[in-house]
Formats: C-alpha cells, sequence, structure tokens
C-alpha cells in the first residue's frame, strides 16, 4: 500500500554568514521542504534581502537573455558555493547597468520609429500643401499673428482636443492616421498659444520639426527630409549595434550570472517560507524524510564540519495537517498520478488512493468501451501522441489495452458482435447478468472506500468517527448487512437472519454516534439524528445504483455500433464504407472521451469524496535549478 | 439567472449599515468591534482590528476593504454574461488602476520592488497585471510600455505620451484617471440603452460628481486653465454635457460654477462653500439614489451596481471609523469626518 514517507521536522541553526551555502546544500540532498522556523527568539528575517535582491537580479537577467538569446545549456559545478548577499548584490548592479543600457537602445528605437512616421507625415503634408498651393512660408511664420503647429496626438483624444482648443479660439485639422496616432495641424492666436500649451502636453501632442528650410522652400525641404531620414538610419543603426552586440560583450558574464543566480535560488525560495536568525545565527526549518536523517548529517557535516546544531522531532498530533506528504511512487503509476491530484493532495499519513485508482480507473473504462478494434486506435494514438503529451500518453495506452481485453472478453471489434466469440459474455444478449455485476463491484468498491476512510480517520487519531460514523466501520457493518438482506431477498443467498443483524446493529450504532455528535436542542437533535441516519442508507444506495452506468455505458456501446450499421446498410458501397468508418471515429471520440470523463466521476465522486480529503500538502523540496526530479 | 441575481443582491442588500450602526461602532467599546463587524460579514476586516502582532494576514485595512468589495463582486458577477458581465468587471478595474499608480509612483521615487509589491491591492480573479513582472521593471519608461503591451493599453498609451512631454506626476495621474471613467462610460452605454432608466441614474449620479468635483479641483484649486480642465473630465450625456462643463470650466470662482449649474444640482449643493462638501453632498444624493434602485424592482444588473455603490461607500466610511479610532481621535472629529447624513430611511 502507497503511504507517505514519515518525515521528521527540523531546525538547522547555523552562522548567518553559512546560509546561503547551508540552503544550497539541503537543494542538493534534494528532499528538504522549507517550512516556517518557529524559533521565537529568532525574530530577525536576514533572508529577506537576499531573496530581494534575487528577485530583482533575475527578473533583470531573464529580460537580458529575452534580448540576446539563450547562452546555452548550464551545468553546475558539484562544489560551486553559493553567492554571499554582497556578491548577489554587486551582480544585480552589473545587471542593473547592462539592462538600464539595453533600455536605453529600446527607448532610443522606440524614438527613431516615431521620428520615422513623423517624417513620413510631413512628407504627405508638404505634398498635400503643394498640391493647395499654400504658401507654407507664409504659413508658418513665427511673426505672424496666426500661430500654426504641425503634430500628433493619440486618435482617442482629438475630439476631446478639438472641443478644448474651441474654447481658445483655436482650430484643429485632422490630415492623416497611422495606428492610433492622428496628424493634425492647430491654429489659432498666437498672443493666446501660452494658454493652450498645458493641454497640449495632457493629452499627448508631439509637435513636427519643421525645418526652416521648409518654411522658405518646398524643394529644399524635400533634401533636408532626405538627409533626416539617413541621419535617423544611421542613429538606428548604431542602436541596434549595442543590441547586436550584447550577447558577444556580455554573453560569458551573462552565462555566469545564470549559474550565480541558479547558486542563490535555494536561500531566496527558503527565504518564502521564512528563514529567521538573530546576531550572527540563522535558522532554517522544514521537513526531511525520516530515513534520510543519517544522509542529511552526512551531508553538514561534509560542508560545515560541526559548525552547526541540528534539531529534530517528530511532527506532533497538531500540526499532522501542515506537513507535507511525500509519496514515492513506482514509476509505471506515475502518470496516474497527476489525475489523483487534479482532486486534491493526500493529507500526510493518510492512505494514498492512486494504485486502487489507476486499476479501477482502467477496469471501469475497459468494461464501459470493451472493443478490441476501439481500444487499439486508442492505444495507437496514445503512443503517437507520446511526445507531445508525454508520459500522460501512458493512461491512453493503458486505457486502450483495458479496451482491448474486455473487447477480448465481449467478443467484439468495432462494433462487430459476430466476428469472434466472446471470451466471457456479451453484455447484448446478457444485460442483466452485466448489470449485476456492475452493481457486485460497485458494493466491492464502496466496502473498500468505507474501509480506507476508517482507517485515514483512525490514522487522524478521529478514532471515534472510525468506528462509529456512517462513513466508518459501522456505516460498512449497515450497508453489508443491508446488501446481504437484499441478497437473500432475491434469492442469490441465503444469510437473511445474520444480515439483518448486521445491518441493525450498523445502524443503531450510526444514529447513537450522529446523537451523540448533535449539539443541540432535544427536538433538533431528534431531526438531526433521524435525517442524518436516513441520508445514510440513502446515500450508500443511491452511490451503489451509480455503478448501474457502468452496464448501461457497455450496453451503450454496442447499441452505437448497431446504429451505425443500420445506417451503413441503406447505402451503396461507398457510403457504406464512409458511413462505417465515420460512425467508428465518431464512436472512439464521442463515446471515448464520455467513458473516460464517467470512469472519472465514478473514482471521484463515488470513491473519492468518501475518503479522501485532498486538502494535504504536497511535498516541494528545495532544488537547483538544473536538478532532474529524484523522487 | 435573474432571480438568482436579484435575491442574491437582496441577501447582500441586509448586510448594508444604516447611519445609526455606524454611529454606534464610533462608540463601540474595542473589545466587542470585531465581534460586531463579523456579524455583518466582514470577518477580513475584524481580522484586521485584532491586535496586528497577533494575526497572520499582514495586509492593510485598505487592501482588506478592496478583497471584500472583489469577492462580494465575484459572488455578484457569477450569473451574469456579455456586456453587464464586462462593465461590472471593469468597475473592480479602478482597484487595479490604483495599483499602476502605484507602481508608476514608486518607479518616480525609485522604492524597491519588495516595498511596492507589498502595497499592492490584491486583485484575486480580477487581476490582469503581472504585478511582480511590473514592479521589476527598471524606470518609468520600462514600465508604461510594458503596461502599454497590456490589457489596459487604451487607458496608458495617452498617459505615456503626456507623461514623456511633461514628465509632471500629476499629469500622468490625470491622464489614467480620465482614461478610466472614459473607458467605464464606454461599457455603461450599452446597458443605459438596455437597462434604462434606473442604470442610467446611477451613471449619472456618479459621472456628474466626478466632472463638476474634477473641474472645481483642477480650477481652483491647481489652477489649470479652462481648455486644459475641459479636456480632463469625462465625456458625459447626463445631467452635465460637454456645452454646460465647457461653460463652467470658463467661470472664474465656485460660486459662479455653483450658480450656473442646472436647477436640480444648484438645489442640492445649495449653501456650500468648499469643494469636499460638494463631493460629500452629491455622494450622499447618489446614495440616496442608489438605495431607491436597491430597493425598486429595476432590472438585476442595476440592484447589484447600486447595491455595489452603497456597500463601497459604508466600507468606506468603516474604514474611517476604524482608522479614526486606531489613532485615538475624538468620536465627534471621527462623526464629522464621515460625511453621513444624519439617518436614512429604513
Amino acid at each position: 500500500m502507497l503511504r507517505a514517507e514519515p518525515l521528521n521536522r527540523i531546525q538547522l541553526l547555523m552562522l548567518a554568514s553559512e546560509t546561503q551555502d547551508a540552503a544550497l546544500a539541503l537543494a542538493r540532498f534534494g528532499v528538504f521542504n522549507p517550512a516556517p522556523c518557529t524559533l521565537d527568539a529568532l525574530e530577525e528575517t536576514p533572508a529577506v534581502a537576499y531573496r530581494e535582491a534575487w528577485l530583482e537580479a533575475e527578473a533583470r537577467l531573464s529580460k537580458l537573455l529575452e534580448q540576446c538569446g539563450d547562452t546555452g545549456p548550464l551545468s553546475i559545478p558539484a562544489d560551486a558555493a553559493a553567492p554571499a548577499l554582497a556578491d548577489l548584490q554587486e551582480l544585480n548592479a552589473w545587471l542593473k547597468d547592462v539592462w538600464v543600457a539595453c533600455l536605453a537602445c529600446h527607448e532610443s528605437e522606440a524614438q527613431i520609429a516615431e521620428a520615422r512616421s513623423h517624417l513620413d507625415a510631413l512628407e504627405e503634408t508638404l505634398a498635400k500643401l503643394e498640391r493647395l498651393n499654400v504658401d507654407l512660408a507664409h504659413l508658418l511664420r513665427t511673426d505672424s499673428l496666426l500661430a500654426v503647429n504641425i503634430g500628433s496626438l493619440p486618435a482617442t483624444g482629438l475630439r476631446r482636443l478639438t472641443e478644448a482648443l474651441a474654447m481658445t479660439g483655436h482650430l484643429v485639422s485632422r490630415f492623416d492616421q497611422i495606428g492610433e496616432q492622428v496628424f493634425a495641424v492647430i491654429a489659432g492666436e498666437r498672443n493666446r498659444h501660452e494658454e493652450v500649451r498645458g493641454l497640449l502636453t495632457q493629452a499627448g501632442w508631439r509637435e513636427l520639426p519643421v525645418p526652416d528650410e521648409l518654411r522658405i522652400h518646398p524643394q529644399a525641404a524635400r533634401t533636408w527630409m532626405g538627409q533626416e531620414r539617413t541621419r535617423l538610419n544611421t542613429q538606428s543603426g548604431a542602436a541596434c549595434q549595442i543590441m547586436d552586440g550584447l550577447r558577444e560583450r556580455f554573453g560569458p558574464r551573462l552565462h555566469e550570472a545564470r549559474l550565480r543566480l541558479a547558486l542563490a535560488r535555494p536561500l531566496a525560495e527558503a527565504a518564502l517560507a521564512g528563514v529567521r536568525g538573530k546576531g550572527g545565527l540563522a535558522a532554517l526549518s522544514g521537513w526531511v524524510p525520516k530515513r534520510q536523517m543519517g544522509a542529511l548529517h552526512d551531508t553538514l557535516d561534509e560542508h560545515f564540519h560541526g559548525r552547526y546544531w541540528l534539531h529534530v522531532r517528530e511532527p506532533s498530533a497538531r500540526e499532522v495537517s501542515d506537513v507535507p506528504s511525500l509519496v514515492r511512487y513506482p514509476g509505471w503509476l506515475k502518470p496516474f498520478v497527476p489525475l489523483v491530484k487534479s482532486y486534491g493532495i493526500p493529507r500526510y499519513g493518510e492512505f494514498d488512493p492512486a494504485l486502487p485508482f489507476a486499476f479501477t480507473y482502467l477496469l471501469l473504462f475497459g468494461a464501459m468501451f470493451g472493443d478490441i478494434g476501439h481500444g487499439a486506435v486508442i492505444l495507437l494514438l496514445a503512443a503517437a501522441l507520446y511526445r507531445r503529451i508525454g508520459r500522460m500518453a501512458w493512461v491512453g495506452i493503458a486505457a486502450g489495452a483495458a479496451s482491448m481485453l474486455f473487447g477480448l472478453l465481449y467478443g467484439s471489434v468495432f462494433g462487430y458482435e459476430d466476428l469472434i466469440e466472446p471470451v466471457w459474455l456479451s453484455p447484448l444478449h446478457d444485460p442483466i447478468r452485466v448489470l449485476t455485476l456492475a452493481v457486485a463491484f460497485g458494493v466491492g468498491f464502496i466496502s473498500f472506500t468505507l474501509l480506507a476512510n476508517a482507517y485515514n480517520k483512525g490514522v487522524a487519531g478521529r478514532v471515534a468517527e472510525a468506528l462509529f460514523d456512517s462513513s466508518g466501520l459501522a456505516g460498512l457493518l449497515f450497508y453489508l448487512g443491508a446488501i446481504g438482506l437484499l441478497a437473500s431477498f432475491a434469492g442469490a443467498a441465503d444469510v437473511a437472519q445474520l444480515a439483518a443483524m448486521l445491518a441493525g446493529l450498523g445502524i443503531l450504532v450510526v444514529a447513537a454516534y450522529k446523537w451523540h455528535e448533535a449539539r443541540a436542542g432535544l427536538g433538533e437533535r431528534i431531526l438531526v439524528t433521524v435525517i442524518e441516519t436516513l441520508e445514510t442508507a440513502i446515500n450508500l444506495f443511491s452511490n451503489t445504483l451509480s455503478f448501474m452506468r457502468v452496464a448501461a455505458f457497455s450496453l451503450n456501446h454496442v447499441a452505437l455500433a448497431l446504429a451505425v450499421f443500420t445506417l451503413a446498410s441503406g447505402l451503396d458501397a461507398a457510403g457504406h464504407g464512409f458511413t462505417l468508418v465515420l460512425g467508428n471515429i465518431v464512436i472512439i471520440m464521442l463515446e471515448g472521451a464520455i467513458v473516460a470523463i464517467q470512469a472519472l466521476r465514478l473514482m471521484y465522486y463515488e470513491g473519492f469524496s468518501r475518503f479522501f480529503s485532498g486538502d494535504g500538502r504536497e511535498f516541494v523540496p528545495l532544488r537547483l535549478a538544473s536538478q532532474h526530479a529524484k523522487i | 439567472m435573474s432571480a438568482y441575481l436579484d435575491t442574491r443582491v437582496s441577501l447582500f442588500a441586509g448586510r448594508l449599515w444604516r447611519d445609526e450602526a455606524l454611529d454606534a461602532l464610533v462608540g463601540a467599546p474595542d473589545e466587542t468591534v470585531a465581534d460586531t463587524l463579523t456579524q455583518r460579514g466582514l470577518s477580513q476586516l475584524a481580522a484586521g482590528f485584532i491586535n496586528p502582532a497577533d494575526r497572520q494576514d499582514s495586509r492593510s485595512l485598505e487592501q482588506r476593504i478592496i478583497a471584500q468589495i472583489l469577492d462580494e463582486t465575484q459572488v455578484l458577477i457569477r450569473p451574469l454574461c456579455g456586456d453587464a458581465r464586462s462593465f461590472l468587471t471593469f468597475w473592480t478595474a479602478r482597484f487595479e488602476i490604483s495599483n499602476v499608480k502605484t507602481l508608476l509612483r514608486s518607479k518616480l521615487t525609485g522604492e524597491r520592488p519588495a516595498a511596492v509589491l507589498a502595497r499592492l491591492t490584491p486583485m484575486g480573479i480580477f487581476g490582469r497585471l503581472d504585478n511582480q513582472d511590473l514592479a521589476h521593471a527598471e524606470d518609468v519608461g520600462e514600465l508604461l510600455r510594458r503596461l502599454e503591451a497590456g490589457p489596459y493599453a487604451s487607458i496608458v498609451r495617452p498617459a505615456r505620451r503626456a507623461f514623456e512631454q511633461s514628465r509632471d506626476p500629476f499629469i500622468l495621474d490625470a491622464a489614467l484617471d480620465h482614461g478610466y471613467y472614459e473607458g467605464l462610460t464606454l461599457y455603461a452605454h450599452p446597458l443605459e440603452n438596455a437597462v434604462g432608466a434606473p442604470f442610467r441614474s446611477l451613471m449619472a449620479n456618479l459621472i456628474d460628481r466626478i466632472n463638476l468635483v474634477w473641474l472645481l479641483r483642477y480650477r481652483f484649486n491647481y489652477g489649470l486653465p479652462p481648455a486644459q480642465v475641459y479636456y480632463l473630465l469625462v465625456g458625459s450625456r447626463y445631467s452635465l454635457p460637454g456645452t454646460r462643463l465647457q461653460e463652467l470650466a470658463a467661470l472664474d470662482s465656485l460660486d459662479a460654477v455653483l450658480a450656473a449649474l442646472p436647477l436640480p444640482l444648484q438645489t442640492q449643493l445649495a449653501g456650500v462653500t468648499d469643494i469636499p462638501s460638494v463631493f460629500a453632498r452629491m455622494e450622499h444624493a447618489a446614495a440616496g439614489q442608489a438605495l431607491r434602485v436597491l430597493r425598486s424592482r429595476a432590472p438585476d444588473i442595476a440592484r447589484a451596481f447600486a447595491y455595489l455603490i452603497l456597500r463601497e461607500r459604508d466600507l468606506r466610511a468603516i474604514r474611517a471609523v476604524l482608522r479614526g479610532r486606531h489613532l485615538g481621535l475624538a468620536e465627534a472629529d471621527i462623526r464629522m469626518a464621515l460625511h453621513r447624513a444624519p439617518a436614512r430611511a429604513a
């Protein structure tokens, strides 16, 4: 049976100057899950500044790497030490300088792009004004009574700006739009121009640089614009050279920065949980598997030669809900683990349902979708998608294999029921047997969940609940008794007397427990006891009947295939073949998906919800960036 | 869906504070305040009232109040879709715009990223910005460009252009506020047509108040010229349309502006002599209208919006009370700061 590994709570006291090395050693150790330090005497948080510096440096480095591309694979030497706070801050300052230089290039590029678009607009303005035969020199004269500005602003603000400028007797004339930017001419009395300066700034107005040549001679203006374009191209080239040279100039140092930040990561991560300290001392707290304690001592001795103090204790009953769960799954089971964890993480000490989940899920899927042909298609499809979906493909491969196995038992190949003889039974020809088996499976499954719940409650120290509650052993007693009674009435067994006694005893114990647990007045207590006891019985039986869907889907599979064959039989040869292929694709895609969801639903709601709280914490060890999963 | 939201709003409406309850909170003994807050569904605020050294949650009072509003908005928008959902979602975006302003200020003052991150309001499911990434921007320029590549591009772009010209933080803040409320009126427009008068009345009260208070502040506190003041106001279709705002912005005193208001607003603001009183009087009138909408058989989105307006007002009042108590202010001073009417109709 899979269970979370027993863990110990450790508190590691060391010199504050060695905290980063301790965190690095624990990350290399691979099975240390940091937790908040509870030593009240240590009131300082010495790793906060370290984490801040690391976060800032990490942000800058990732922006720089975005600019200059990856610097190659990172290998962390086994003897490399973590940077001290001062080193980290120095590295952060260097990264800042480089990034600021990069940012200036960006800014310059953006300004050049904007200047180019302004130049385009100016050229267009010039062309329009030439066609209108307007005397530009006269229009743009600085000593005239009319002030004329040519520029751009965000398109969204144009209407508002026009209205606002109208209040000061100014006119706005839009002549072009590029993207979100509108180009316009603003004209108004020169003596009121100061009045609108703030308004134009607020509106994001950008003046087009109009050269003197434009004021005097349009032809000269064209020459000026050509020169301006060349200047911008040169500027842009210069800016790009800085950006292009980034990797050449700083590549090795950026790679070194990556390495140092990777080495600093463990303490920065541990700081999030809470590293405490006082004066020259610091403490790291967390959880370590009990069986790794010897290895932990060896690791610490090797690095710190006795310059540490390690306090080890077992988790107390009060903190069990805070203890992370570390379960080592066998490789073949790992693909199923995400499906269990999508419901929740098992609590520390709880029964881990991954193993029964994998078996039962495949069993349910195969039973509901038993077909050699369809199963083979699912298997091949999952195998083909292996590279894209990774190890989750194994769930598809196993489900396909289960479907093929049940196809063999049912004698079904691509919906044909008469190509091979069923090894066991044909759902279409023996539906009552299939229904009975499905319900019998449900009884077994629910009994198992009640046992698992009793175990979990017992482990958590809630013995009374494990023994007397409706989802504990008393509930199981009632359930098995009631099933025996029903089986006796149906003539399938002859245990009516014993079964009645068990059922009666079970429900009485459940009712007595509910009565004991109800904290209310007499009337309410009676009501709660009666209703909750009744609900226990109803729930158990409705959940059992829920398993009839397993039989229903196995029949549904045959019925869908029959429908496809009926449709195909009325068509000519080409239509027949096309309908069969399309029909089978629909069955695989649609029914396959529905059955996969139904099997999951049965597991989650009829199974997990009965014994699995799913509110545990995952064991998340400190790791080095390049470290591969050990667990 | 409508029945669900109506019922939900009606249930929430029971949480609103009457003036008497607020008054009682001002004078309540310290040991009963946390219980009172918890009983009214404000457990987050109650946790904040307990001795700060004892509590594990380090959020500020302001952050707790906003978290409460966001939690309730999340419940209210659950059954909504289309324009109504978009509107209420954008209504919460003003808290995120406030985060944007905090981030920008932090870059102007060179504040550490970790320090500013602690001051930002957690937006929960309404958050659309990567605060970690933004807080680590090198300077205002980088921050503005990163924001411009995000969901608030249309609000940030004009603000960036304006700021680049002037490097004036006031211009930046004003442009962001202006952009947000312009956006809100766009989101409200289809609902005003679909839902009608009750919703329109709530928007009218909100936008008219914002426009008038901004106009007075920009004109007489900051001394901006009329054209710039007008530019900074929100495009309005309500009691104070564009032409009226232009006329008001051109006037040269608070009294002249108040005298030139439409008659209903003049009546509402009779006797007012300063800008905070204008705000308080208009807010009180807006709350009265919101209460009427909440109690009416108005469409569900109008009632939900009315509830949120009232709830936020209540929570701000509670914040004032808790702050006042924390600072040891006299009860009379706290009551004066509340600017609430003597009592609301039950």
